[in-house]
């Protein structure tokens, strides 16, 4: 092994090649071109893994870009950002039928300042955020950055004190089902580094690992959404009357109504992809209280709306997936007790890893790719001095508009989750002035209540799967755990069996992917080989009960228009 | 010991949408595509390196070598980043547009420079995967093997070390067989290993940093490459027939049965995949009108043809030679059709090609049964064929009949349709080694001369019939699904065999011709062609050659063959499917026995399957996963009972010809994918079908 020896180490090693990780190493690489830098990503392909709405701020990409390739609003590759928002349009649907346009509160709103009227999309751009990081990459690769893809990463490896980090320790490879060593068996590796970035989005493992070691705490529970989506392709007739520069945001049908009252926090979403494609989705705050609910289920119900359904009937899908969205806010950014960095010594937190998502205009990229480019900047303005970049990099955060949105918005989501959607609203408008809401973990809200609106047919999870082209490798072991499994058979089971309609468990009726099944009666990660990687079920057990590692590299899903 | 590792790359063949064809030409747009490394080489490495680690010699190296445009460089890096120590990209333009015979070529060369520059002398084994799914003829190894004149063990699954000496473990028709090298080097084929290596985050990054070594045509100097060097030219490339499924509700169990009986009957499924509007062949002499070229390759030639035989008739012409300067003028400013001055010269001296291209004989080459009592059914099969084809070309049909003692299988093979049997008998050619049979067959062959020779694709016909095409410097296509004769009259060239085949894992379609070659080669796989009825009055002749194979020839020893086992045939005609739908295992046992028992009855091949949901209930081994994941089939009838039909499962079995299913679901999706169905508990139905269908 003499000839890999060197190989080991790097000098800035970035766990995650989404938009954050890659800006970061973007950045740093501009100042400092001879630093080593590698970057970690578990997907086969560049941008793989990554899904989002997406609209995008670009003033961002400016700001990354202005010193290397100025003119990249003209170059190749740029067509990705083609569609600017033209056409913003928020609806309110009272009914299965029904819609009426919020345009102008929202409006009235951004003149009045409030807080609602954030949710302006004009003049921003959609996005596909899959294409945009195979964009980034290619910037990247240009400035000699180390970009490995297919690499899962099991651990993060601590200082002794465990104020700091030496490195990670990726997933062995080539264990059969039953955790036996194949022929192809390869080990756990080591990888050490002077300073390690974690950018590997909605609840990280490593760098919740990192947040309990290193003592890092959140003043709130951290809430997360969950966001399904699928992309149709459509006729020519059905995009040209949906609109190529348009975005819809829709609330209400089906996850809350008027008169039946508040239930859930989120939307639906319809965004314009280009060559006649259409993005549908739906978010759903991970807090709902129905057991026989997934945001799937809400999602064919929003397809079914007398808006939606015509512009996307007999449309062929043509990609799907699933993921959670970090909800948190402000006050729920991990930071060190004592000097409020946004990670600690050597160790610095990115994007949707930190949280960074502004819950007033739904949009967290732009959040990713700026504290991406502060974790760059900090990691050269402290060169040798390798602890210090936590706070260098958490001070021009804390200095920037980042800070600014993220308070803004730090109470929205928290007083939407307390009130409701119906109070929340209006009293969100005023929610920077309540004090800081603490609300129950996600998984803490689940209820043996039942969803209003029912299918006759579940959603076929098979063909969702299939659409995000998701692909394990057959035999290894299990990555999605059951805790005790006795919790399951004998305080799950008798609570919500026959509550989950159909499904049988929460599990088996959250996960968008259909991991969870009965095998004999019990409950089982049965389908682990079709995770989509969103780890909902991390997060919404209502035992917290479930959970989930990275499996070996290259699983996953394909996202390629997500 | 040094280990060479053939590894190419290919088109994501998983990745292909409709929209990476042209929608003008057909043609694949290749630059669409996502490249990966041809799965059976990524798993040729894998054997490496456990071969490797079984001589476990710290002075082995293993040397990736591919062909390529520069941008091959990834799978050597793929190959570095696991376990090659070396890496050698062969790559200049000169080599591109290269057939089976134009790779294998420079392929051999590159070897020979390789082992002469690490002064290897002949201590090397150069590995490689069976065949790669874009061109999938599995002929490069065979043929690499030939030009460099070492033993060739083709279909390897696994390897042993024993005393010093490699043992491998192959496939053979309906077994497996443990062989040894009898020299080295020697070349050996994956067709399964499956453990793949994994890359380490540290091999990776110095991959990314080593330099591989680039030769070009000048540094090896190659005879045969590029598009002079290659011996097949493609005519044409397609979209296959889409099948659209029936999805047709049948009530009566009765009825189902019937169904499931008239389709497991062996039908011509043989699409005509040229263009030809006319079925059977004429050669020119004997067309009743002279300007007929109804039998060209394509429908735009024959509609060119038509067009300019009518223009011809309106201005009086008889004969080309009638064909002024001033008619010419004419055809030139003819709105019908558009031409130039050299195209109307070129297509009227076309209608003056008369005589056929070829001479001789069409042949098969005939296969025994490894229980050495009767020729295999796909021999017959190629007869038929043959017969076709020989009648089109008004020449007889020859059957070589190579073996220990094999004359007494003649008149079996006149009576399927051969007019004259070529036995070849000598003990060395009592079990299949490679090399004595090459050599003997081409020596038949050179002696002969038949145009035509038809082998099957099996585990004999794929190793064999690359290197006598190789060694007689003829083209050879595999694996064909369609054979016409049909004229190429612009070039010339009459009464040519037209071969048409898959491409790109079924993706393409793609006609292909022999050119600058003897004798026309081609493989067809089982169970594609039609053999005709016996008739026992028909004679024929018998013609004992001679051949100089002796003991010195042998290339391979077989240590034990071992015919039948455990193994699962998913190349059967029938695949009868269970999945989670049914109450448990021996539920699941019994339905699965019941069927494969009575439709083994009508004289079909039959496998039983299961969908994943069965196998994560232990109902049965994972071997038996059908789908995405576990296997891809495509038997001539897959029946699918108690599956939902999760698109997983559906994709894994969308090749099959006619699919059934039986589930209580009537909301099944199952229902949309397949042909016939019904609604109904598959324990009920079952029972009741198996006696429909001829009892257990």
């Amino acid at each position: 092994m003499s000839k890999t020896s060197d190989y080991n180490r790097v000098s800035v090693l970035i766990v995650g090649g989404g938009p954050a990780g890659l800006a970061a190493a973007i950045k740093l690489k501009q100042l400092q071109p001879d630093r080593g830098v590698v970057v970690l990503d578990k997907a086969k392909h560049p941008g793989g893994h990554n899904l989002s709405g997406a609209v995008l701020e670009e003033e961002c990409i400016d700001e990354l870009l202005k010193n290397i390739d100025p003119n990249w609003r003209n170059n190749k590759g740029s067509e990705i950002f083609a569609r600017k928002v033209i056409q913003d349009d928020t609806y309110m649907f009272p009914s299965k039928t029904s819609k009426i346009n919020m345009g102008t509160p929202i409006k009235l709103a951004k003149l009045c300042q409030l807080g609602f009227g954030k949710l302006v999309h004009k003049g921003d751009t959609l996005i596909s955020i899959s294409q945009l990081t195979r964009w980034l990459t290619g910037y990247a690769q240009q400035l000699g950055v180390e970009l490995l893809h297919g690499f899962a990463i099991r651990e993060i490896i601590m200082s002794e004190d465990k104020t700091k980090a030496l490195g990670v320790r990726t997933q062995e490879q080539g264990l059969d089902h039953a955790g036996n060593k194949q022929f192809n068996y390869v080990p756990a590796e080591d990888i050490y580094a002077d300073n390690i970035v974690l950018a590997e989005g909605a609840l990280g493992l490593l760098t919740e690992q990192f947040v309990n070691e290193a003592g890092l705490k959140r003043k709130a529970t951290p809430l997360f959404s969950v966001g399904v989506k699928e992309i149709f392709e459509v006729s020519d007739q059905q995009y040209k009357d949906f609109g190529d520069n348009r975005c819809v945001h829709a609330m209400g049908y089906p996850i809350w109504d008027i008169i039946s009252g508040p239930k859930m926090f989120g939307g639906g979403i319809m965004y314009a992809m280009g060559d006649n494609k259409i993005a549908v989705g739906m978010i759903v705050g991970a807090d709902w209280k129905e057991c026989d609910f997934n945001p799937q289920e809400a999602l064919v119900h929003f397809k079914s709306h007398a808006f939606v359904e015509p512009f996307i009937k007999d449309g062929k899908i043509i990609e799907a997936g699933a993921k959670m969205i970090p909800e948190g806010g402000y006050h729920a950014i991990p930071r060190d007790v004592e000097t409020k960095s946004i990670g600690r010594n050597n160790v610095v937190i990115l994007g949707d890893s930190a949280g960074l998502v502004n819950m007033l205009k739904i949009k967290g990229l732009h959040n990713a790719i700026y504290s991406g480019i502060y974790a760059g900047a900090a990691l050269a303005a402290c060169g040798d001095d390798h602890d210090a970049v936590a706070a260098a990099y958490t001070k021009l955060l804390d200095a920037s508009s980042i800070d600014e949105e993220m308070r803004e918005a730090a109470n929205y989501r928290q007083v939407v989750a307390k009130f409701g959607n119906l109070l929340g609203f209006p009293i969100s408008v005023v929610g920077n002035l309540l004090p800081r809401l603490d609300i129950e973990p996600d998984y803490e809200a689940m209820k043996p209540t039942k969803y209003k609106y029912r299918t006759e047919k579940h959603f076929d999870k098979d063909a969702f799967v299939a659409a995000g082209n998701v692909d394990h490798r057959e035999e290894q072991p299990c990555h999605c755990h059951v805790l005790d499994e006795s919790i399951c058979e004998n305080i799950c089971k008798p609570k919500y069996e026959n509550l989950c309609s159909g499904y049988g468990r929460p599990c088996i009726t959250f996960c968008p992917a259909g991991v969870y099944d009965l095998v004999a009666g019990q409950m089982k990660p049965v389908n682990a080989l079709n995770c989509l990687h969103c780890k909902t079920c991390q997060n919404k057990c209502p035992y917290d009960n479930l959970r989930w590692f990275t499996p070996e590299g290259t699983g996953g899903p394909d996202y390629k228009f997500s | 010991m040094n280990y060479i590792v053939l590894v190419k790359q290919v088109p994501d063949v998983s990745q292909i949408t409709d929209n990476a064809f042209d929608p003008e030409t057909g043609n694949l747009m290749r630059g669409k595509l996502a490249t990966v490394i041809n799965e059976l080489d990524a798993q040729a490495l894998a054997l490496a390196n456990r071969m490797v680690t079984l001589e476990n010699n710290p002075k082995s190296k293993v040397i990736a070598l591919t062909m390529g445009p520069p941008m091959a460089d990834e799978v050597l890096k793929y190959s570095l980043a696991r376990c090659a120590d070396k890496a050698v990209l062969l790559t200049d333009r000169a080599l591109g547009g290269a057939d089976t015979v134009a790779t294998a070529n420079p392929l051999a060369f590159a070897v020979r420079k390789i082992a002469a520059d690490m002064d290897m002398k002949d201590d090397y084994i150069i590995i490689s995967g069976m065949q790669s799914v874009d061109g999938d003829t599995a002929q490069v190894p065979a043929q690499l093997a030939e030009e460099l004149n070492v033993p060739c063990i083709a279909y390897a699954t696994n390897v042993q070390y024993k005393d010093g000496e490699f043992e491998f473990e192959t496939a053979i028709s309906g077994g497996k067989q443990i062989v040894k090298a009898k020299t080295l080097p020697a070349v050996i084929t994956v067709s399964k290993y499956e453990e793949l290596l994994f890359p380490t985050i540290a091999k990776t990054r110095w991959a990314n940093d080593f330099e591989t070594l680039t030769y070009t045509a000048d540094d090896i100097k190659a005879t045969q490459i590029g598009v002079k060097g290659s011996k097949t030219r493609v005519i044409r490339v397609f979209p296959p027939p889409k099948t659209q499924r029936k999805c047709q509700q049948v009530n009566s169990v009765q009825e189902f049965a019937d169904l499931i009986k008239e389709s497991c009957k062996k039908d011509d499924g043989v699409e005509s995949a040229t263009d030809a509007k006319k079925a059977d062949y004429i050669l020119p002499k004997l067309r009743t009108n002279k300007f007929d070229r109804g039998y060209e390759g394509t429908i735009k030639e024959i509609e060119e043809y038509e067009i300019l035989a009518r223009l011809l008739k309106e201005n009086g012409v008889k004969s080309t030679s009638d064909v002024t300067d001033e008619i010419k003028a004419k055809l030139l400013k003819s709105k019908e059709i558009k031409l130039n001055p050299r195209t109307v010269d070129a297509l009227i001296s076309a209608f003056d090609a008369k005589d056929p291209a070829y001479q001789g004989q069409v042949w098969v080459m005939a296969e025994i049964n490894h229980d050495g009592k009767s020729c295999t059914a796909a021999t017959f099969e190629l007869i038929g064929k043959a017969r076709h084809l020989a009648d089109s070309l008004n020449t007889q049909v020859g059957v070589m009949l190579a073996g220990a003692n094999v004359k007494h299988f003649s008149d079996g093979l006149i009576h399927g349709g051969a007019d004259e049997i070529y036995v070849i008998e000598d003990e060395i050619l009592s079990e299949f080694d490679p090399w004595p049979y090459r050599k003997a067959v081409a020596e038949v062959v050179d002696k002969y001369k038949p145009q035509i020779i038809l082998y099957a694709a099996t585990h004999q016909g794929r190793v064999l019939a690359p290197m006598v095409s190789y060694r007689l410097s003829c083209g050879l296509t595999a694996d064909c699904t369609s054979l016409d004769i049909r004229d190429s009259s612009r070039k010339g060239e009459v009464a040519v065999l037209m071969q048409t085949r898959p491409a790109l894992g079924g993706n393409v379609m793609a006609t292909i011709c022999t050119k600058e070659s003897t004798c026309q080669m081609a493989t067809a796989r089982p169970g594609v062609m039609q053999k005709m009825d016996p008739d026992t009055s028909r004679t024929g002749k018998i013609i004992e050659c001679e051949v100089n194979v002796s003991q010195e020839d042998r290339s391979i020893e077989i240590v034990d063959t071992q015919i039948g086992g455990g193994a699962v045939n998913f190349d059967a005609d029938v695949i009868i499917s269970a999945g989670r739908g049914l109450t448990d295992k021996s539920s699941f046992d019994n339905v699965l026995d019941d069927m494969t028992a009575s439709i083994a009855k009508l004289g079909v091949k039959t496998e039983r399957g299961a969908s994943r949901a069965a196998v994560e209930q232990g109902y049965i081994e994972r071997l038996y996963q059908v789908g995405q994941t576990g296997t891809a089939v495509g038997p001539q009838v897959y029946i699918a009972l108690a599956i939902s039909g999760a698109i997983q499962h559906m994709i894994g079995v969308e090749n099959s010809q006619t699919i059934f299913a039986v589930n209580n679901d009537p909301q099944a999706s199952v229902f949309h994918q397949c042909d016939y169905y019904m609604v109904g508990n598959v324990e009920k139905i079952v029972p009741e079908l198996t006696q429909l269908l001829g009892g257990k």
